[in-house]
């Protein structure tokens, strides 16, 4: 009961300081959802970014197109030798047919229609097989090794893009998460300042408290709780602010960066915690550091 | 009236002082000696005045028994505790040993009487069934029992001494400690105050009073520590006190 009764006291109060310094309390929370905004931002970002390159990792890792004329023994034995090959996961020749067939299936999802030239002369597509890898790092050897092959016209690899969005993840992970450190710097002031102004503002409630035999704790948790308050008010707006754009980001992301958890309620979820737990932890450093210089130099 | 104020001191011997100084010294960093090898011993139950000029070290003395401040050197116990070897999260104990009434009151703007004394209970973590029960008797006894719903702007300067006098009282203290209680206060109400008090010590509460108040000190005749420049220039029972500044 004792210790029930601390957390009521406490709450109450905190509450109570939160509203009796409104403007700053506000202005505080403000801070808190610039920055969890940023970060739910850059969260996604991040997240839609790697399931991009998770995406592309999962796809066909090397194309090799093969040139025309092979025979069927002799394609049958390239497969071989590729299935051989270390790294290689699977190996599917795409006949020429096939290729044509997903060529006009591609133009008609974008609604238009192949233009397939003169009928007397038919354009044609050359076969290839579609080489997928157990990893990826494995592509620059098996490239090279096809393209020593005298069946194989050219060597297709996906390397490029796949450094290409590595490159502008690690840009942007690093631009990113220093944004973010540099507005929950800010952020951590701004509590500090405002939890500060508060306890100064109740300097004689804090002083009677420790004459009438207050417990530190007594004294410590309201401001603690008032700095959290502002964290968890900030953060609540702010996965309200995420749900209620959710629904036009949701495609997009799927579209974009092929991301299929994107539409995961786990995927929301998981965001709205990390939100949850970076508000609270902003609030509670902020108050706590704030409270701990203040009590520790008036004891 | 007497159950009002439980003795939670009484387990300590009777014989025991409340509050002992032992060669007590306190020079502040800046080399400003506050109290010079000052000892003292006050049996429970007593009334003393503690007077002086201003500067004369009484500000100290009372920062020392309740452990705002550590003494240089010496030995400090009040309500059989040692404040030097106390620790931190002890320290709020021995203040709900120990209540305080300033010059300027202190209360709370925005609380009523009943609120006001009712906090610092509050803040202690004491149940609101106790708080209930607990803040109407303190009232009674102060005589604020037709004032618990006033603010205190709304009380003269002696029912605000009274609303902090219940307040010092909420946890039976075994000394009461005021810091110049009449000192905002004109003769009349000062009179009532000291009448307050003394019922308190009456009751067994240990009084100490830091004073200016020549008259009072003189008609009552009780035990009177003189401090001057942080030495404690005189201990006398029964005494009487004249200023001469």
């Amino acid at each position: 009961m004792p210790f029930v009764r601390f957390v009521g006291f406490s709450v109450v109060r905190a509450w109570q300081g939160f509203w009796r310094n409104a403007m700053m309390s506000l202005a505080a929370t403000a801070t808190v959802i610039l920055m969890l905004v940023l970060l739910a931002s850059l969260f996604i970002v991040i997240s839609g970014l790697n399931a991009g390159l998770e995406f592309i990792e999962s796809k066909v890792a090397v194309t090799a197109r093969l040139e025309d004329n092979l025979t069927e023994q002799r394609v049958e034995r390239l497969i071989d030798e590729v299935e051989a090959m270390a790294g290689v996961a699977t190996v599917d020749y795409v006949s020429p047919e096939e290729a044509m067939d997903r060529l006009e299936a591609s133009y008609r999802e974008i609604g238009r229609v192949l233009d397939l030239g003169d009928a007397d002369s038919p354009i044609t597509l050359f076969a290839s097989l579609e080489i997928s890898l157990t990893d990826p790092d494995a592509s620059a050897d098996v490239s090279a090794a096809l393209s020593e092959n005298g069946a194989v016209e050219r060597v297709l690899t996906k390397q490029a893009e796949y450094d290409t969005l590595l490159g502008i993840i690690n840009v942007i992970r690093t631009v990113g998460i220093v944004g973010v450190g540099l507005v929950g710097l800010t952020v951590l002031f701004m509590i500090i300042n405002t939890i500060r102004i508060a306890v100064y503002s109740r300097a004689n409630e804090i002083e009677i408290m420790r004459l009438v035999g207050a417990s530190d704790s007594f004294i410590r948790w309201p401001f603690i709780l008032e700095g959290i308050l502002c964290g968890l008010i900030g953060a609540v707006v702010t996965i309200f602010l995420v749900a209620a754009v959710w629904d036009p980001i949701q495609p997009a992301m799927v579209q974009v960066f092929q991301m299929p958890t994107a539409v995961s309620t786990r995927f929301l979820t998981t965001l709205s915690l990390l939100l949850l737990a970076v508000g609270l932890g902003v609030g509670a450093i902020g108050s706590w550091i704030s409270v701990r210089s203040y009590l520790v130099t008036v004891r | 009236m007497t159950s009002l104020l439980r003795r939670r001191h009484r387990a300590e011997p009777t014989d025991a002082p409340v509050i002992s100084m032992v060669d007590v010294g306190m020079t502040y960093p800046n080399g400003k000696v506050a109290l010079a090898d000052v000892n003292v011993s006050i049996p429970p139950g007593d009334f003393v005045f503690l007077v002086g000029p201003s500067g004369a070290g009484k500000s100290t003395f009372i920062r020392l028994l309740i452990r705002e401040q550590l003494p240089t050197h010496g030995q400090v116990r009040v309500a059989g505790r040692d404040l030097l070897r106390m620790r931190r999260g002890q320290v709020p104990g021995l203040r709900r040993r120990i209540g305080i009434v300033f010059q300027d009151f202190r209360l709370l703007p925005n609380k009523t009487v009943a609120e006001n004394v009712a906090f610092a209970l509050d803040v202690t973590g004491a149940p609101g069934a106790t708080i209930r029960r607990r803040v109407p008797q303190l009232l009674s006894l102060v005589g604020l029992q037709d004032h618990a719903h006033h603010l205190p702007t709304q009380l003269s300067g002696g029912e605000q001494q009274r609303t902090a006098i219940a307040r010092a009282l909420v946890h039976d203290p075994a000394i009461l400690i005021a810091d110049e209680p009449t000192g905002n206060l004109d003769p009349v109400t000062s009179w009532e105050i000291i009448q307050l008090l003394i019922q308190i010590n009456q009751l067994g509460t240990t009084v100490l009073m830091a004073t200016h108040n020549q008259e009072i000190v003189n008609a009552m005749r009780r035990r009177v520590l003189a401090l001057e420049g942080g030495h404690l220039m005189r201990d006398e029972a029964a005494a009487a006190y004249e200023r001469e500044y």
